[in-house]
């Protein structure tokens, strides 16, 4: 009924709006969708693809099964799932047990805490002191530099102290009263109703740690420790292909060193995102209610 | 201190005599109390408080070699601010800092409307699911990490098989190396940007559209205004707290050109043009070993960009009253 109320102008100016839109995630999303088409071809007939198709020449899944089969890969999937799912649950931890503290009114020092974290957003002395205290505390070279380095994030504590902040302070007192303890009332009240919150906490580190490559690169030398991310800045973005055909493959020409370079950089693009892609639903679903009412009440 | 204060009048102390010296046992007593009162809460904060002094404290003790001499066997020596002369004679350094100045200034004029006029475009879209759908494609790229995104584009603007090339080409013009091109690679980090942030961006923008009142739309449309009037004299006015508080906290974010998208995106032939404060740190620091002139860098930049991200805070709390904490 309303559409039919509209004139010719406002339908042209719609069209004209939602083109614009539709184009917009033309752009956002054929990349992508290229390397997919260019992993999923057949290695022999890669050459020569044109950057613009997303329908495979062929179909084949021997990138994949290369790529998943090279023990780099294989020790960098393991490295980023062991790094990403040890530090979110550290970090939340952490910032889960600093958080409700800081949401007290009555602290004692809860002013002082506040500016102790806040300097922390504002000042960083930069990447070579961060290095210096890693060596000091003889943590270079392991999975803790990547894990524990400053695995509370100021900005999501402060998401998460805001939370816990809008708590009834009835209910809270209402527990006190019946003799819970700080721990019991944490455990039994706020960390139920603060599930929201939470798991978008949890999304935020989950997805920053599996992102994290700087550190992880000047941390850690052993390559047998390297997450993903490492391995395909090694390969994709410095080149190196011995890296990742294997130095007895690159010389003659068997196995991986027939595939296209092209196919198996577009693979490796893509296996790196593909958790992120797993769990987008869930990222659109909290992180887009959290921005929303972050920037609503702020 | 006003927690002290509170705790000085609830009943419990009502009937502590006035005397200095009881005053004063008073005062220990409340301590004390807040103690027994508090003390759990310290223990759950423990962690995250030893993480904040460990990791974020110990490196601002650590950035002290800025003014001292490494030494292969310690102690270091002080030397002052030599490492900062050094740094402030050196004209590379001086390069490293207008780079860095003109990629966020670059930035800021041609990233910044993008996210507004996506926001505004999707606010008008009606239906439901199709506004979904556009939304869920174009917030996707800001959850990729920045090598992910290089080896993107490294694909996508490849001079033989990359799609902006195949479109060039299509157009009849000679294919370009982007990702070599002194000329080129600038706009390559504004064009990955945007196509990086601009879309998530939006959300912010859309997220106050939605917060402005309805009413306003209704009596527009009762006076006759068509989609850009309303757009016009409704929507933009409705955000521009919301513009003027990202613009304001961008400009105090003017040093942090952002290393792991420079990182990913730089090679040797056009370092040259996008060698910012961050990346050079890292080159001297970590690569060459000049930990002292790359912690003076380092320093120099932590020192400004404080300076300006506080200044950007109060500036915006005054004008807008959202501030960055």
């Amino acid at each position: 009924m309303a559409l039919s109320r509209k004139t010719p102008i406002e339908r042209i100016e719609y069209a004209i709006i939602v083109s614009t839109l539709l184009l917009l995630v033309v752009v956002t999303v054929q990349p992508i969708l290229n390397l997919l088409a260019v992993s999923l071809s057949e290695p022999a007939k890669v050459p020569g693809m044109s950057g613009l198709t997303i329908i495979p020449r062929g179909f084949s899944f021997e990138v994949w099964s290369v790529l998943l089969q090279h023990p780099n890969v294989q020790r960098g999937i393991f490295n980023s799932i062991f790094i990403t799912a040890v530090s979110t649950v550290i970090g939340v931890v952490g910032t889960a047990l600093m958080a409700w503290g800081l949401s007290r009114p009555g602290l004692p020092g809860r002013k002082a805490l506040f500016i102790l974290v806040l300097v922390t957003i504002v000042f960083e002395p930069g990447i070579i002191p961060d290095y210096f205290v890693n060596k000091r505390l003889g943590l270079l070279d392991s999975y803790w530099s990547v894990i524990l380095f400053k695995a509370v994030n100021a900005w999501y504590l402060i998401i998460l102290i805001r939370f816990f902040e809008e708590i009834p302070k009835e209910l809270l007192e209402a527990a006190e009263l019946d003799g819970a303890n700080p721990f019991q009332v944490f455990w039994h009240l706020v960390l139920p109703l603060a599930k929201p919150a939470l798991a978008t906490i949890s999304l935020f580190y989950l997805v920053f740690h599996w992102n994290e490559f700087f550190r992880a690169m000047i941390y850690l030398n052993d390559q047998g420790k390297w997450p993903l991310q490492v391995v395909l800045r090694q390969f994709v973005i410095d080149g190196d292909k011995v890296a990742i055909v294997g130095a007895n493959n690159a010389s003659n020409n068997t196995g991986a060193s027939q595939i296209d370079l092209r196919s198996l950089k577009a693979g490796m693009i893509l296996l790196t995102i593909v958790p992120i892609l797993a769990i987008y639903p869930l990222i659109l679903k909290f992180f887009t209610k959290g921005t929303m009412s972050g920037a609503l009440k702020g | 201190m006003t927690n002290r204060d509170e705790a000085m009048i609830s009943p419990k102390f009502g009937n502590v005599p006035k005397l200095s010296a009881r005053r004063r046992q008073g005062r220990l007593a409340v301590a004390a109390d807040g103690w027994r009162r508090w003390w759990p809460y310290y223990v759950m904060m423990a962690p995250g408080i030893l993480f904040f002094l460990v990791f974020h404290y110990l490196p601002i003790w650590e950035a002290r070699i800025a003014f001292e001499q490494v030494r292969i066997v310690p102690p270091n020596i002080w030397v002052g601010i030599k490492h900062f002369q050094v740094l402030f004679s050196s004209p590379v350094f001086w390069q490293v800092l207008a780079n860095t100045l003109i990629i966020s200034a670059m930035k800021m004029v041609f990233f910044l409307p993008v996210p507004i006029i996506v926001a505004l475009l999707l606010n008008e879209v009606r239906g439901g699911s199709l506004r979904k759908f556009i939304q869920s494609a174009i917030y996707l790229p800001h959850f990729l990490s920045w090598v992910v995104i290089a080896g993107i584009f490294i694909a996508a603007l490849s001079p033989t098989d990359g799609a902006v090339n195949n479109l060039l080409g299509m157009a009849g013009m000679a294919p370009r190396s982007f990702m070599t091109d002194t000329g080129a690679i600038r706009w390559v980090l504004v064009f990955t940007e945007i196509w990086r942030s601009a879309g998530w961006d939006s959300l912010l923008y859309l997220a106050a559209i939605i917060a402005i009142d309805q009413q306003l739309y209704d009596a527009a449309e009762i006076d006759g205004a068509n989609r850009w009037q309303k757009i016009r004299h409704v929507t933009l006015p409705g955000i521009v707290p919301t513009i003027a508080t990202l613009f304001i906290l961008n400009a105090g974010m003017f040093l942090n050109a952002d290393l792991n998208q420079v990182i990913n995106l730089s090679n040797d032939v056009v370092r040259s043009k996008i060698d910012i404060v961050d990346t050079y740190v890292y080159r001297i620091g970590l690569q060459t070993g000049e930990y002292s002139l790359a912690t003076a860098a380092g320093l120099f930049k932590a020192v400004l960009g404080t300076m300006m991200i506080v200044i950007a805070h109060f500036v915006s709390k005054r004008l807008t009253g959202k501030g960055v904490w």
